[in-house]
């Protein structure tokens, strides 16, 4: 019954909120001043008349409150007043207010700042239209080139096209080559000059259904489509990512009138992709995507298009609507024996049939995309949550610690406000708007340090010195779940002292000064919760200096060479036009490694294809009179003359590469330890040969010396097959090049750079780093675990040290009259703290006897995550409940110092 | 002389009927009305009122003007609105349930 008349009038009281009050405040005078005169007309004294009238109206402020209430605004109004009393109150002891945003800051920012990675790494869907419909043939485990009958990870491109025609399950199949290709180009501005400087870019060689596929629509010009993809060598058309597009084009509205040089090739820029789109696989967006037709134009100039048994693609495909996985991959599995066996160069020897009749492809949902950092970052990242989740837990135990304590201090004001007459659910409310307050802004800040903390995580897990370009902004998802746990907090712990604050006997309260006495003694919610953060303190402590001692021992694995001394950097020779094994790119790099040699401070010199973590090219040998197991798979690193003195790499029999060794003399080879020992017969091996490969004729070698095994994919290997090729003979295209040097690194890079320029200046010179720090790279997940693991144990022990100092100052100032009558009484001073101090370490030592167990436990989840440990040890352990120990002995102290220096008669005084 | 709270629940309708009949009065004279048609034993606690007129208002079966009192005193006239009448008249059929209910039970007793 008329209901918006209603809102209107609310809104209208809303509005004028003065008037009103004023003609109620007017109105109630004038009753009573009437009633008071209707009394004096009675015949009662001007006093009693007032009385009477006043008893009459009843509790005139009361009323006026009520009829305040009727407005419907008061909530409102009341809980903007809260707020500014929240506000003040929490002012009123900064310190507190401090160490409790703090704690809040830092547990909500940690919090955000870790799932925020987490979600970007490991939760996010692709942006790409509905993606739960992708999957990927494979697991999406391998990239690089292969030369197989089949394989299920990678394939050829001839493959892709035959499974798009016959396939029955997916509306659309796309192409993707497994890496991106670093090419150094120029962008043409709109006149047709170039800049001045090529710059490195990252290409993307996709096929032309991969944007019609994904359904990403282009937002300058178009995306690439099948008709770029349908013959070889001429649609030299690029699609630039909206990154590089604002970084190099400077968002330059006309960018479809510019051209891109690539390598020797010039391409026309047909479109821009959304802002979103970042490629298809998390963690390395390339700047451009150029159709698979062009692969040979761009560099290093595959040719692959039209190989059917080089396999080199992700094939990722759209399933068809109500298409099952299992139907798609039943379809795939039949396909891949017809379009294998029906390539008319295939092989079709009794081992290769065996081989293909054994295949299986998995079929992988592909809606978060493809990424190597989900396999190397989900668990620790998993791990972190849990850490931070743990170390929030510890902060929210602060707050509500040091909440309760200030409620109870507060509880005679409390009581006096209630025996005013305030309703304990206001008083429940006031409370909880100060918590909430205290959250919001806890949380807010907590923002802030997350927005700072990211950019941060981001550089401690981008291996490389280039930045992950991994969009890992506070998306609202994020905020929202921020929000959640702030207030969350912020309820569960405002309403704990709250109830607790205004269930209390009001007599008691008021007749004791120094607050109830229920509270003053025993106090056990306070003191489980110092306890319970002592407990994951503890728990967290172990954990890091588990992680920091794994690390350790990672760092002083002995990888086989020496890490010290030795500048690297990347030679990329794209620009000079020459083939791999054009014979004047081995003089280039012949007439680069002699010239370094007379630099000053250089003591070693070599190219190789490979030094640490680079990726392998592997390739089967075969030995004459040995069994040959295929599985067996040994590295190939091409190298220098130099290579075995500048990685000091010892050599244990026979001699290294040498000037007589040239590309018409017998070719020779350079075996490992690991390789003579197991795939050998015993013997002298010098002198012996080996078939390499296709074990073709020209594919013979003679072993001239064997060295010391070295790691060569990551330090946790075991010993690895790795043989040696010299690069004269064996030509390779681009690579690697290291320097032994003494003295300053910073002149020994520039001058060997300008030694290079100055050979040839087309030559670009990328990558330049120690080979220390490349090895202390592949730790990237072990520093970041054992770094953060640290901090955040350090933080939790911090926030427990401040738990414990106020709770304990709280119980002093509880106790300072009991405190006093020790004293008074002839108690040392030295007892009265050891009085406090006793009760400090009670609840340490129960903090420590939960925490013990719980540690133990929780490490063997971790189990595989260290190196070198075998879970807890009473070594880690000790040293986390020591450094908790004396961190709480400290925190405890100054409290407890404080009791003992009560003055007995100021203490009995008061009050 | 004895006088009796109000029951609880029909402020609402003495306020509306008080309303009904006078027409046109201010917070003090529905109080007095109140006690004078109830011979005083109804006893209103008088502050009371002011919520439930504010209520009444917000509802809009209530319209208050500011006027003068004989006494030449600005005062706030109340007066029934169409909705406040028929608001009136559930209110009476609401009591007269109640107390026929509550004289069954009386009268079985």
């Amino acid at each position: 019954m008329g209901l918006p008349g209603e809102i209107k009038r609310r809104i209208q009281v809303l509005l004028h909120r003065e008037q009103f009050e004023s003609d109620l405040e007017e109105e109630m005078r004038l009753h009573l001043e009437l009633r008071r005169q209707r009394q004096i007309d009675r015949g009662l004294s001007v006093e009693a008349a007032t009385r009477a009238a006043y008893i009459k109206f009843g509790n005139k402020t009361r009323i006026k409150e009520k009829s305040v209430m009727a407005w419907g605004s008061e909530t409102l109004e009341s809980f903007l007043s809260d707020i500014a009393y929240g506000a003040r109150a929490l002012l009123r002891s900064p310190a507190l207010t401090l160490v409790a945003l703090i704690s809040l800051a830092l547990g909500i920012g940690a919090n955000t700042a870790i799932f925020s990675l987490l979600d970007a790494v490991l939760l996010r869907s692709l942006p790409v239209k509905d993606p739960q419909q992708l999957v990927l043939l494979g697991q999406g485990q391998a990239s690089g080139i292969g030369e197989n009958f089949v394989m299920t990870e990678l394939y050829s491109y001839p493959f892709y096209r035959q499974l798009q025609q016959k396939n029955a399950v997916f509306s659309d199949v796309a192409a993707i080559f497994s890496m991106t290709n670093d090419v150094h180009g120029f962008v043409f501005n709109s006149v047709g000059s170039s800049s001045a400087d090529s710059e490195l870019m990252h290409v993307n060689l996709v096929s032309g259904t991969y944007f019609p596929m994904l359904g990403v629509h282009a937002e300058i010009g178009r995306t690439l489509t099948e008709a770029d993809d349908n013959s070889e060598g001429d649609h030299p058309v690029v699609v630039l990512s909206n990154h590089f597009w604002k970084r190099v084009l400077a968002s330059d509205p006309n960018v479809l009138n510019r051209k891109i040089k690539l390598g020797t090739t010039i391409f026309t820029i047909v479109g821009v992709a959304p802002a979103e789109f970042f490629g298809t696989r998390v963690g390395q967006s390339p700047d451009m995507w150029v159709p698979i037709s062009m692969m040979r134009f761009v560099p290093p100039g595959y040719d692959f298009y039209k190989q059917n048994f080089v396999e080199s693609m992700n094939v990722m495909g759209r399933l068809k609507p109500g298409v099952s996985l299992e139907q798609a991959s039943t379809n795939v599995n039949l396909l891949l024996q017809q379009i294998v066996r029906g390539f008319p160069d295939a092989n079709l020897s009794e081992k290769n049939l065996a081989k293909l009749a054994k295949t299986h492809v998995a079929l992988t949902p592909m809606s978060k995309g493809l990424s190597w950092l989900r396999g190397e970052f989900s668990e620790p990242l998993q791990l972190l949550m849990v850490v931070v989740a743990l170390v929030l837990l510890i902060a929210c135990a602060n707050i509500a610690n040091l909440l309760l304590a200030r409620a109870t201090a507060r509880a005679r004001e409390l009581a006096v406000r209630q025996a005013l007459g305030a309703r304990r659910s206001r008083l429940i409310r006031q409370l909880l708007t100060e918590s909430l307050l205290l959250a919001l802004v806890g949380g807010g800040l907590g923002i802030g340090f997350a927005m700072v903390a990211n950019g941060f995580l981001l550089r401690m897990v981008s291996e490389g010195p280039d930045i992950l370009p991994l969009d890992v902004g506070l998306n609202m998802r994020l905020l929202g779940f921020t929000f959640a746990v702030t207030l969350a907090t912020a309820i569960l712990f405002g309403t704990i002292p709250a109830f607790r604050a205004t269930r209390l006997h009001l007599i008691d309260s008021l007749k004791d000064g120094r607050g109830p006495s229920g509270v003053r003694s025993r106090n056990p919610l306070a003191k489980l919760l110092v306890v319970s953060q002592v407990a994951l303190s503890l728990v967290l402590m172990v954990g890091a200096v588990l992680f920091l001692r794994s690390l350790n021992n990672l760092n002083h694995i002995d990888p086989g060479f020496n890490r010290e001394n030795v500048l690297r950097l990347q030679i990329e020779t794209d620009e000079l036009g020459y083939k791999d094994d054009d014979p004047r790119l081995t003089a280039l790099y012949q007439q680069i490694e002699s010239r370094v040699s007379t630099l000053p401070g250089v003591k070693a010199e070599s190219f190789s294809a490979f030094t640490f973590h680079e990726g392998s090219w592997s390739d089967n040998i075969f030995v004459p009179g040995m069994p040959n197991d295929e599985g067996v798979t040994v590295h190939q690193n091409v190298v220098g003359n130099g290579y075995f003195d500048t990685m000091q790499i010892p050599l244990i029999a026979g001699r290294t590469f040498s000037t007589t060794d040239t590309a018409t003399s017998q070719r020779v080879a350079v075996i490992s330890e690991h390789v003579a020992k197991t795939l050998f017969p015993p013997g002298n091996l010098i002198g012996r040969h080996f078939g390499l490969g296709d074990n073709k004729l020209e594919n013979d070698f003679e072993i001239i010396g064997i060295v010391k095994d070295v790691k060569f994919q990551n330090l946790k290997e075991q010993q690895e097959n790795i043989n040696y090729l010299s690069y004269v003979q064996h030509p390779w295209g681009f690579g690697d090049f290291e320097v032994r040097y003494t003295g300053d690194f910073r002149d020994v890079s520039t001058s060997v750079q300008q030694a290079i320029k100055g050979i040839n200046h087309n030559v670009r010179i990328s990558h330049v780093t120690t080979l220390d720090e490349q090895v202390a790279r592949t730790m990237t997940n072990q520093r970041l675990v054992a770094q953060l693991s640290t901090f955040f144990g350090m933080l939790a022990v911090f926030l427990s040290a401040i738990g414990i100092y106020g709770l304990m100052s709280y119980v002093v100032s509880c106790r300072t009259n009991e405190i006093g009558i020790r004293m008074a009484l002839g108690a040392a001073r030295f007892n009265v703290s050891w009085l406090v101090m006793r009760e400090i370490l009670l609840l340490v030592a129960i903090g420590i006897a939960i925490g013990v167990p719980v540690a133990l436990a929780g490490d063997r989840l971790v189990a595989n995550m260290l190196f070198g440990l075998k879970g807890t040890d009473a070594l880690s352990l000790a040293a986390a409940v020591l450094l908790l120990l004396v961190v709480a002995s400290v925190a405890g102290y100054i409290p407890a110092r404080r009791a003992s220096q009560v003055d007995p008669m100021e203490a009995l005084r008061y009050e | 002389m004895s006088r009796d709270e109000i029951p609880p629940g029909t402020l609402y309708l003495l306020i509306l009927k008080t309303l009904a009949v006078r027409k046109k009065l201010h917070g003090y004279e529905i109080a007095e009305s109140i006690e004078q048609q109830s011979e005083e034993i109804l006893q209103v606690e008088e502050g009371s009122l002011y919520p439930a007129l504010q209520r009444m208002l917000i509802k809009g079966w209530v319209l208050a003007e500011w006027g003068t009192t004989a006494g030449n005193r600005r005062a706030r006239y109340y007066t029934l609105t169409p909705d406040g009448k028929k608001q009136l008249a559930l209110e009476l059929k609401k009591f007269e349930r109640v107390m026929g209910a509550v004289a069954k039970v009386i009268q079985t007793a």
